[in-house]
């Protein structure tokens, strides 16, 4: 017999404001509905009617556990409408903050995985305090401790602080160590292993066909990243190297995240190396008047849960439309498929093995 | 590449044979006189986008589904007829994707004013 169950739309495990309504048949997961919009603002129509420079912050709030990366995305796309050459410093600065706010992200993501599994708020505790850490280095760059705003055309609203350098390093390293505990801790653990290994399992075919992308595609065994693929800033001078597992489970997804971790660290690493000197500030939003060279733009950008594409067509004042394709919504697209067939249970396992951000859904 | 409406099942199916096997999003833009759907297609192994744009009257606006074709279509189609009020053909849909409105005109067409009557009643 079956029966439906209904999870959320409040619910802890579901990241946010989702609506999960199962039909199960005695344990079995027969289909899932996610039911979305809760956190629905409206936020491409919102940006038709402001300036460019004043639509950053909203950007930022569709993501907000890695507002940078959608700050960077969106004006990367002004100025590629404008036809703004980024200056050579501020590209090295901002790989470096979008490659710290990728590491960031990925801890708080753990923390929440180890949590769905029922590693109750072990990890999560470790993970919340080391992604301070790399919080205050984004406050000492930006001077704001979530929501940055720190991009403007053509560069970014601050070079740099004196003595950065030194304590990314310190906080690299640490964070190297903890990771080392955090895989020893999970993957020798049953409890975890066991509720990861097999689950949700997503072949190559399908992910291409339900047109996943990020980590989740990654994980799935198609080798593309657009750092990689589309290498935009400094990636291809880093020697950037993709993170691919072929199994398509829960744990290859979180062993990709772990891995893309570990990459983050060699990046910043060689970024603060190579650094060049110079002059990294872009233009005061005040003498910006922007007039669209390229009406129509588009733009890809690797976000921490997968590729965001900008599509926008520019007026001379404001944004005349921006579509957004955000990565997580079609990543929760496909959870309908993954999970059908599992256990109740892992329900929570495969949505938090998709790394979900409501806001980023629904925009 | 712009296209007509009755090629659009044809095309993405050539496309998709021509291993153009990824669908990163259908979107769509307002530019009053009509309507432009934007379907953008990936070729993954050589690492190629396309674009196929169609034109649709606004007064009777409808597209074919590609869900056929393409999986990943399935939200992307909701969610343009939510947001635009473009009817997708061929297709069933039980409820309401994005957002509970189902007054008209649709969010994100031109004529929709911000902060206008639709929202504030008056």
């Amino acid at each position: 017999m079956v029966t439906r169950i209904n999870i959320g739309p409040v619910h802890p495990s579901t990241h946010g404001v989702l609506r999960l309504v199962a039909d199960i048949d005695g344990d079995t997961v027969v289909n899932l509905e996610p039911h979305i919009g809760f956190l629905h603002r409206g936020v491409e129509k919102l940006v038709e009617t402001r300036m460019y420079m004043q639509n950053p912050p909203y950007m930022e709030k569709l993501d907000y556990v890695a507002p940078m990366s959608y700050d960077e995305a969106y004006v990367a796309t002004v100025e590629k409408a404008m036809g703004v050459e980024v200056k050579e410093r501020a590209q090295w600065v901002r790989t470096i903050l979008l490659e710290l706010q990728r590491i960031a992200s990925h801890l708080l993501w753990l923390g929440t995985m180890a949590n769905d599994v029922g590693q109750f708020f072990t990890v999560f505790m470790w993970t919340f305090t080391d992604r301070d850490r790399i919080l205050r280095l984004l406050e000492e760059a930006s001077g704001a401790r979530m929501f940055y705003v720190n991009m403007r055309i053509g560069g970014l609203i601050r070079d740099l602080p004196p003595g950065f350098d030194e304590r990314a390093r310190e906080v690299l390293s640490y964070i190297e160590k903890k990771m080392k505990k955090y895989e020893d801790f999970l993957e020798k653990d049953p409890l975890f292993t066991e509720r990861m290994k097999g689950v949700g399992v997503l072949s190559r075919e399908r992910a291409i066909a339900l047109g996943v992308t990020g980590p989740v595609l990654r994980a799935s065994g198609i080798n593309y990243d657009v750092r990689k693929d589309n290498p935009y800033y400094v990636y291809d001078k880093l020697g950037f190297q993709t993170q691919v597992r072929s199994d398509g489970d829960c744990f290859a997804r979180y062993k990709v995240r772990m891995l893309e971790m570990t990459e983050s660290i060699r990046l910043v690493r060689a970024a603060l190396d190579k650094i060049p000197e110079g002059d990294a500030l872009g233009m005061p939003v005040k003498l910006i008047l922007p007039s669209a060279k390229n009406r129509m733009v588009t733009l890809s950008r690797e976000l921490p849960r997968g590729e965001c594409l900008m599509y926008m067509v520019a007026d001379s004042q404001r944004p005349y439309r921006l579509s957004i394709r955000s990565p997580t919504f079609i990543n929760l697209a496909a959870l309908k498929e993954m999970s059908r067939g599992c256990k109740t249970a892992d329900i929570f396992a495969i949505s938090g093995s998709l790394d979900l951000i409501m806001g980023d859904v629904d925009r | 590449m712009k296209i007509e409406r009755n090629e659009i099942t044809q095309k993405i199916s050539a496309m998709k044979a021509q291993g153009y096997s990824y669908l990163i999003k259908i979107t769509a833009v307002d530019y009053e006189k009509y309507i432009e759907i934007v379907y953008m297609l990936r070729n993954m192994e050589q690492n190629k986008d396309e674009t196929l744009e169609v034109d649709v009257d606004p007064s009777d606006a409808w597209i074919p589904t590609v869900i056929d074709q393409f999986d990943a279509a399935d939200w992307y189609e909701r969610e343009l007829f939510e947001m635009f009020g473009v009817q997708v053909k061929g297709r069933h849909v039980e409820r309401l994707l994005l957002e509970k409105w189902d007054g008209k005109p649709a969010p994100l067409r031109k004529n929709f004013v911000w902060n206008g009557p639709y929202e504030t009643g008056s």
